[in-house]
């Protein structure tokens, strides 16, 4: 049986983690997250390719990470 | 650091007006806020309070009471995120029932669900749906893979539910929301600008590392100074106006909206979702007949007032004392994202 601590960080249904794209198949990508390699559904997300990164929750990409600069946000805060 | 967080920084060091109330919406930030010392470098006057975002603390116990109840009568392996194993129900929890011959199964995903339920055809399989816009989809996914497989042991528990209907309950509860920045990745920000224009509600969309969330409080005390009601969104890497049509039209496809009661708040009208009619074939309470529960027997446990910052945890009678996280009254001292479990384990002292 799993201690209690172990259950809430193997299930903690809503933690989003940042994940890499390794290789993709179908619907289904390989992601490496901090380390951790795990095939996740992608078919929410169009035009992956390996190296991208993304926002898996609950063994799902659901959002792709962009890593453009934001000078927006940067204005806002002037 | 980077000139935004250093002017974010600035901001906050040098803010000194009137008493700001911001209501955090989403278990991680809650938790990520403590765990990155955030508070220790907001100004006093900035007061941030835990609002109802951890689905585990929101789920009503009869909820609990139905999957205990599919277990141990009916025999069926429920299937469920680890948080929700030790929620006590209003008799028991999962963690009791599983002492008592329940087959409690802990998966990170609907779809491992799903798998098991394909590799154990002789066991009814029930997963236990809760979570809010970035859970969902995942759940539909599962039931999709489950029909494209023939697999017909499989159903879903639902306590799915949405956001929108929370902030127009809550929006009277703080000055300006810290938006859960993947919720909006799914649903995206036109919502938010309309409770900004129609509703007078403010916000940030705000990520979870130390320098999204700076940026993201640093902004509403900006904001806050012009006085008009505002949304930005400040997560941009992740969070698009659109979000993700795919996610929304996956969910459109196996549910529908419905009242749901949200533990220790109430009903918010069309604030959860369940399965379509035509989807009955996956829907446990149908499956299985499962009885109306009886209503949970009150305790002094203010699970329900922390959820809509009234209070705060260390303000429960119960907090630290007959309430700990090994053996939690309340649902937010359960979840390792509710508030009561973040203000225990990193000390409810920080910044009030």
């Amino acid at each position: 049986m799993l201690s209690a601590v172990q259950e809430q960080e193997e299930g903690s249904m809503c933690v989003g983690l940042p994940a890499r794209v390794m290789n993709l198949k179908g619907n289904m990508a390989v992601v490496d997250a901090s380390g951790a390699k795990r095939e996740v559904d992608a078919q929410l997300l169009e035009g992956l390719e390996p190296g991208d990164y993304v926002m898996v929750h609950a063994g799902m990409a659901i959002a792709k990470i962009q890593d453009e600069e934001n000078e927006m946000l940067e204005d806002l805060l002037k | 650091m980077n000139a935004q967080t250093e002017l974010a920084r600035k901001i906050l060091s040098e803010y000194d007006g009137p008493p700001i109330r911001v209501m955090e919406v989403c278990g991680t930030h809650t938790h990520e806020i403590f765990r990155l010392g955030i508070r220790s470098v907001l100004p006093k006057q900035l007061e941030v309070i835990s609002g109802p975002g951890c689905p585990v603390c929101v789920t009503p116990a009869e909820y609990i009471d139905e999957a205990v109840w599919l277990a141990l009568e009916k025999n069926v392996t429920i299937c469920t995120f680890g948080d929700l194993v030790r929620v006590p129900g209003s008799r028991s929890s999962l963690a009791d029932a599983r002492s008592r011959g329940a087959r409690i199964q802990v998966v990170y995903a609907p779809e491992d669900a799903m798998r098991y339920a394909g590799e154990h055809p002789e066991e009814e399989v029930v997963f236990l749906s809760v979570g809010f816009e970035t859970t969902t989809p995942a759940s539909c996914l599962a039931l999709q893979k489950a029909e494209e497989a023939g697999i017909t042991n499989f159903s879903l528990l639902t306590a799915n539910k949405t956001m929108p209907g929370a902030y127009l309950a809550m929006g009277d509860s703080a000055d300006a929301f810290l938006y859960p920045g993947h919720v909006h990745a799914i649903i995206g920000t036109g919502l938010c600008e309309q409770l900004a224009a129609e509703n007078g509600i403010s916000g940030v969309a705000a990520g979870f590392t130390a320098s999204d969330l700076l940026l993201a409080f640093a902004l509403i005390v900006k904001k806050t100074q012009e006085g008009k009601p505002f949304f930005v969104n400040a997560y941009p890497r992740v969070v698009t106006r659109e979000g993700s049509p795919a996610a929304v039209r996956l969910v459109e496809e196996w549910m529908e909206p419905c009242d749901s009661e949200w533990r220790g708040i109430g009903i918010i009208p069309d604030s959860g979702l369940q399965l379509k009619k035509k989807r009955d074939v996956y829907d446990a309470r149908i499956r299985f007949g499962i009885p109306k529960m009886d209503a949970a027997r009150p305790t002094a446990c203010r699970c329900g007032e922390v959820l809509q910052g009234i209070c705060r945890p260390t303000d429960c009678k119960l907090f630290g004392k007959a309430c700990v996280p090994d053996h939690p009254v309340g649902a937010c001292m359960v979840s390792g994202e509710g508030a009561c479990s973040a203000y225990y384990q990193y000390g409810g002292y920080i910044n009030g």
